[in-house]
């Protein structure tokens, strides 16, 4: 059972992140202080969410802490500071991952799934990744359908791989923003669904319902009938 | 027309410069003058004396000769004269008889144009006369008998005396002068050095450095007291700057903090499905309002500072432009792009992604299906940015006001297009963060934002 520690001052927040963490069979360790978080990092953890305006400082300048301590756990910083340019701060000093409060649980649980899989996925540097009948070839850049070749953009391409590389999970507007677009603020207008509709379209049109939209925050890429279902 | 950044130029220092030396130069002739008025008083004084003196003697001559005449009269004055020219007299003497012919004297003839005058053996009425390029003060008389008689005394040791003192003059304001242009170069250099010192800080800080201050102790004097102020306001800057951006963190942690509380709340609420996301899009768009606030406030407190890298303009605006042209495709617009490549300017990739992306969401938003929406990047002496549209265009009366924050078109209202009209004000906030200036060009039809990038050195 992957383990998972949380380092929040707020009870109740911590509360709704344990309780998406044991939805996902992992066990949740809390922590309410910076310093007792960064003592604990050190044990066998695979993701921390990290708070930032925590007693004790700012969780983002506590992760070259965090790392120095040996944790090769990845990092999700889930703060209230969460204006584009806070993001990108807390990128550039080192977290995997940034997700602004309020959150909605759908969007943690989405990250949490892809910082999961991240750490036993490494295996993406195949060729050829492949489907069922959906196969990705990756050094030729081409998305081929029971054979059949589907001309895609540059951008579409770097979209159907990111989906490919979490396949079977949720993938947010959100996600796919700030990994396919490097974007880091909310357009608030439909953008991404514009892009996600076309490429879906044209796998459609080849005979591949490959991209399904998610109840609620996003897609799900499940080209496999039977493959439904998350790890 | 919308605001452009007032940059100081450079290249004024030096006429600061100027001024100092333009006062250290007005010293040097002040006290020049000064020199010059006294020197003037000496010299006329000087003179005075010196032609009174010549006067003198010639009252002497004069008296000797009366004192003869007294005696023996034109014999006795005959006589003394030719013994006086016989002897090489340094006096003009002269002594004729009444047909014109010279009994005894230093001269050979009456000299031209001088009229005798005045009688007896005084002084007055003396005159100056002129000969071979040498004053002469002379006393001419017709002694009784018509004897004419001139006694002359020369004015040549009083002029050698005061050439010489002008020419001396000549040299003490010379040297005047030259020592006062030294010393005033001296100060000028003192003072434009100190003010160099606070220059240099100037810039430092304009250039985003809040924290560089003076090295060294402050010097007891007004330049001293001026750093120390200036040390003192830069202070009160920073502390203002860091409370603000600390505000604006607790603001943002105060305000998430609760809103994050009531979405965990909403999401224990069951089978009011429709309600509760009406209330995830209300909160949603309020942060979104919030953050744009905060992010325009952001950019202005860090208007022409520091920590800007090269980006390469192409290169986010093809992103960006990637994102949008999509959108605009399906709502039916006519697309076009014309992107330098290699366009690179200092900026904030992420700032100018979202001023971009503002742009085009704002053009894509107003826009009717059939419109045109065009993107064009020019590198050049700026990096110019330019979003334009054929859609409606701004009203003429929100032309001055539209990227001032809550400005919004009441035709919008009347339409129900949603905004808060922060999108524009952030746009113009990012351009000025990036020293770019922001202009709205006059077209026919539609819109056209034109954002003109400095470029790097170099």
């Amino acid at each position: 059972m992957d383990r998972i520690l949380i380092i929040e001052d707020d009870a109740e927040t911590a509360a709704a992140v344990a309780a998406v963490v044991r939805a996902l069979d992992c066990a949740a360790e809390h922590r309410d202080t910076l310093d007792a978080g960064v003592a604990e990092a050190a044990g066998d953890y695979k993701v921390i969410v990290l708070d930032r305006t925590l007693p004790g400082g700012d969780g983002v300048d506590a992760i070259a802490r965090i790392r120095a301590g040996g944790s090769r756990a990845l990092i999700l910083v889930l703060s209230a500071l969460g204006r584009a340019a806070q993001r990108v701060e807390g990128l550039e000093k080192g977290a995997d991952d940034y997700l602004p409060k309020p959150f909605e649980e759908d969007e943690l649980r989405a990250r949490l799934r892809a910082l999961l899989r991240r750490g036993t996925m490494q295996v993406l540097d195949n060729d050829l990744l492949a489907f069922g009948d959906l196969e990705i070839r990756m050094k030729a850049r081409t998305v081929h359908v029971k054979r059949a070749h589907v001309p895609v953009s540059p951008k579409e391409f770097e979209l159907i791989t990111y989906f490919a590389r979490n396949a079977g999970q949720i993938v947010t507007r959100m996600q796919l923003l700030e990994n396919v677009w490097n974007l880091h603020f909310d357009p608030g207008t439909n953008v991404v669904d514009v892009h996600v509709g076309r490429l879906r379209r044209k796998l459609e049109d080849a005979g591949s319902p490959a991209i399904q939209t998610a109840r609620g925050e996003g897609y799900v890429f499940a080209p496999l009938p039977a493959a439904g279902g998350a790890g | 027309m919308i605001e452009t950044p007032t940059e100081v130029p450079a290249d004024e220092r030096p006429l600061h410069a100027r001024a100092t030396w333009r006062l250290a130069g007005a010293m040097a002739l002040a006290v020049a003058l000064i020199s010059v008025l006294a020197m003037g008083l000496q010299y006329r004084l000087v003179a005075a004396r010196l032609t009174e003196a010549q006067r003198a003697l010639l009252t002497a001559d004069l008296d000797a000769l009366a004192a003869l005449y007294e005696q023996r009269r034109i014999i006795a004055l005959r006589q003394a004269i030719a013994f006086r020219a016989e002897a090489g007299a340094e006096e003009m003497l002269l002594l004729m008889d009444r047909d014109g012919n010279v009994l005894a004297g230093t001269l050979g003839g009456w000299p031209e144009g001088l009229i005798p005058s005045g009688d007896g053996f005084t002084v007055d009425p003396a005159q100056e006369i002129d000969r071979d390029g040498t004053r002469w003060l002379v006393v001419a008389r017709d002694l009784p008998g018509g004897f004419p008689l001139l006694v002359g005394r020369s004015l040549a040791p009083v002029d050698a005396t005061l050439a010489a003192l002008r020419q001396g003059m000549a040299g003490l304001l010379a040297a005047i002068l030259a020592a006062g242009a030294f010393v005033g170069w001296l100060a000028a250099r003192w003072v434009m050095g100190r003010i160099g010192r606070l220059n240099a800080l100037a810039d430092v800080v304009a250039a985003g450095n809040l924290d560089a201050r003076l090295p060294g102790p402050r010097s007891r004097d007004e330049f001293g007291l001026l750093e120390s102020h200036v040390h003192t306001m830069l202070d009160r800057i920073a502390n203002l700057n860091r409370a603000t951006h600390r505000l604006s963190d607790t603001i943002a942690h105060e305000m998430r903090t609760p809103l994050n509380r009531m979405l965990r709340k909403l999401d224990r609420i069951e089978g009011q499905e429709e309600v509760t996301g009406e209330v995830r899009a209300e909160m949603r768009q309020a942060i979104r309002v919030f953050d744009s606030l905060l992010d325009i406030s952001r950019a202005e407190a860090d208007q022409g500072g520091g920590g800007l890298v090269p980006v390469d303009l192409s290169v986010v605006a093809a992103e960006v432009w990637d994102l949008y042209e999509a959108l605009a495709e399906d709502k039916g617009l006519v697309t076009a792009a014309k992107i330098d490549p290699a366009v690179e300017v200092l900026g904030d990739r992420h700032l100018i992604a979202q001023m971009l992306a503002n742009l085009l969401d704002n053009a894509i938003k107003y826009c009717a299906p059939g419109d045109q929406l065009r993107l064009s990047l020019a590198g050049g002496e700026r990096a110019v940015l330019r979003v334009a549209d054929t859609g409606p265009g701004l009203p003429a009366e929100l032309r001055e006001e539209a990227f001032e924050r809550f400005v919004r078109a009441d035709r919008d209202r009347a339409k129900g297009i949603k905004g808060h009209g922060l999108g524009l004000a952030l746009v113009r906030a990012i351009a000025l963060r990036h020293g770019a200036r922001l202009t709205l060009p006059k077209v026919e039809k539609g819109l056209t934002v034109e954002v003109a990038f400095p470029r790097p050195l170099g």
